[in-house]
């Protein structure tokens, strides 16, 4: 038996580990409970219902209009225009001075209101 | 959890329309306090509306998006890599904006957790649906303690988000008092602030540890500047008499971000006896709680903690706990227990005091049950997490039924 490589739980994550009945277009095993209706798997069929914002340049580019468009909208073109370099300097990656700040994308940490 | 019907039923065909929304500048799940909380608030959410759609941040193996059959929930996690942390929560807005799009016509309420998650929800082209504020903290106020580089002046522009994005929610939530008078300060209504305190659950009875030490001080929770670790270092070590005690560090972060720390225990003379733990599951850390003597939430004096306010997590899980708690007497901490009844609350800043009360409650093992006791109960009838659900979802059923909220 192929086990359903789907994650699941809410709290806490798991695999779902029933036998799979389908291969998704990623190429991991799928059941029928967690494949679509077009055999996709949870992860690529949630994908599907928004614009994917994983091609390259992606972040930049979307950033940049989604800011211009708001600056627009409000009428005020210095608040909503991103913050420039002296801004952004003070917030690069940490080193061991920035306890709890050096924030890395694989912990994915927000860096602030922890309880 | 609130015994009612909730508003849709997922469709057993595919995942149903989206009518709510919760997003979250900060990783999910995760071993932080904020991911419990995150995990408490976002359920009575989905479970009110028949599921919905959780944003939170990615990384490491968590899947980018989630669906579970039947429950209606779907989750998406933002996962670029990008290092700087302001470039990542614009991206992270941009990315949040994009989420939101699709379902603008379907949402009955959006619940976000910071100005990052709110920008893009309170400015939604043809938004019709109200939006919840909750406030756990603020960054413009949490950021110049977490990034000493961070220039005053772009921590006002911070400061500007959270006030535009403020004035735009239709309710704002805080769990606690003192952080609903932070926000009245900067001018939000108060009619508009609701307080929904933080909760914990009598954890069921479990083994201690086995590699517990016979008898241990804890500390459970992140390591950022105003938690105050160094202070309880330094407290710990004029507790060197106490040959056998130990304390135990429940690190919700990464160890690398322990380094800082280490050090100064090193040049303590305390390292040896202090035992680290990095990101365990919840479940263990609770049991690690109770099989302490004392639990220590040593909170600084700090602008974070006094003027913005806080409701430590790690304070309602001690006493759920049944393990008497030695806390800084901050008024955000007056809140949840009180001197002499649940623990002892001492200055902040003062290792010697720390020190001191924490020596009496060891020396005093009777009394000190008696107020882990007094302090699980409380926690049962006063701050369980059904009790702060069933308020969330009176806040709900109070700004859904108001159709057409616009601010």
């Amino acid at each position: 038996m192929n086990p359903c490589g789907a994650t699941t739980g809410f709290f806490v994550l798991g695999r779902c580990g029933r036998a799979a009945v389908t291969v998704c277009r990623c190429g991991r095993q799928i059941c029928a409970e967690h494949a679509d209706q077009q055999g996709l798997c949870p992860e690529c069929s949630g994908a599907q219902g928004y614009a994917d914002p994983y091609r390259p340049g992606w972040a930049r580019g979307f950033r940049r209009s989604y800011y211009q468009r708001s600056s627009y909208d409000y009428g005020d073109p210095n608040l909503y225009t991103g913050y420039d370099i002296y801004d952004r300097s003070g917030f690069d990656q940490g080193d061991d001075f920035a306890i709890g700040g050096d924030v890395d994308p694989d912990s994915g940490d927000g860096g602030w209101t922890d309880s | 959890m609130t015994g009612e019907a909730p508003e849709t039923q997922a469709s057993p065909a595919g995942p149903p329309e989206v009518r709510a929304a919760y997003f979250a500048f900060d990783r999910f799940p995760s071993t932080k306090g904020s991911a419990v909380h995150i995990g408490q608030m976002a359920a009575e959410l989905f479970e009110r509306f028949g599921g919905g759609l959780l944003g939170v941040l990615g990384g490491g193996n968590l899947p980018r998006y989630q669906w579970e059959p039947g429950s209606g929930i779907r989750i998406a996690r933002f996962g670029e890599r990008i290092p700087n942390l302001i470039d990542r929560a614009e991206a992270y807005s941009a990315w949040v904006a994009a989420h939101v799009a699709p379902h603008v016509e379907t949402l009955r309420v959006c619940h976000v957790r910071d100005p990052w998650s709110a920008l893009p929800v309170v400015t939604a082209p043809g938004r019709r649906y109200p939006v919840v504020y909750e406030v756990n903290g603020l960054p413009s106020v949490e950021l110049g303690h977490t990034w000493p580089l961070a220039a005053p002046a772009t921590l006002a522009r911070i400061a500007e988000l959270e006030d535009f994005c403020l004035e735009r929610a239709d309710v704002v939530v805080v769990p606690s008092g003192v952080i609903g008078t932070a926000l009245r300060r900067r001018g939000v209504p108060g009619e508009r602030i609701e307080l929904v305190p933080n909760g914990a659950d009598v954890p069921p009875e479990r083994p201690r540890p086995d590699d517990a030490p016979e008898s241990y001080l804890v500390y459970a929770g992140a390591l950022q500047p105003w938690q105050g670790l160094d202070v309880l270092l330094r407290a710990f070590a004029r507790l060197a008499d106490l040959t056998g005690l130990r304390l135990v560090i429940l690190s919700s972060v990464p160890e690398r971000r322990a380094r800082a720390l280490r050090r100064l225990a090193e040049r303590l003379g305390v390292e040896d006896r202090v035992v680290w733990r990095f990101t365990l599951p919840h479940a263990e850390v609770a049991a690690w709680l109770a099989g302490a003597a004392v639990s220590v939430a040593p909170l600084t004096g700090c602008a974070r903690n006094v003027d913005q306010g806080c409701a430590p997590l790690k304070i309602l899980e001690s006493m759920a706990a049944g393990t008497p708690v030695v806390a800084s007497g901050l008024p955000a901490v007056r809140e949840l227990m009180a001197d002499g009844v649940h623990g002892r609350l001492v200055a902040p800043d003062r290792p010697a005091e720390l020190a001191r009360a924490i020596r009496v409650l060891l020396e005093y093992p009777d009394a000190a049950r008696a107020m882990g006791e007094r302090g699980r109960r409380r926690v049962r009838e006063e701050f369980a997490w059904a009790a702060t659900r069933a308020r969330m979802a009176t806040i709900y059923r109070s700004i859904t039924s108001n159709s057409g909220i616009t601010r």
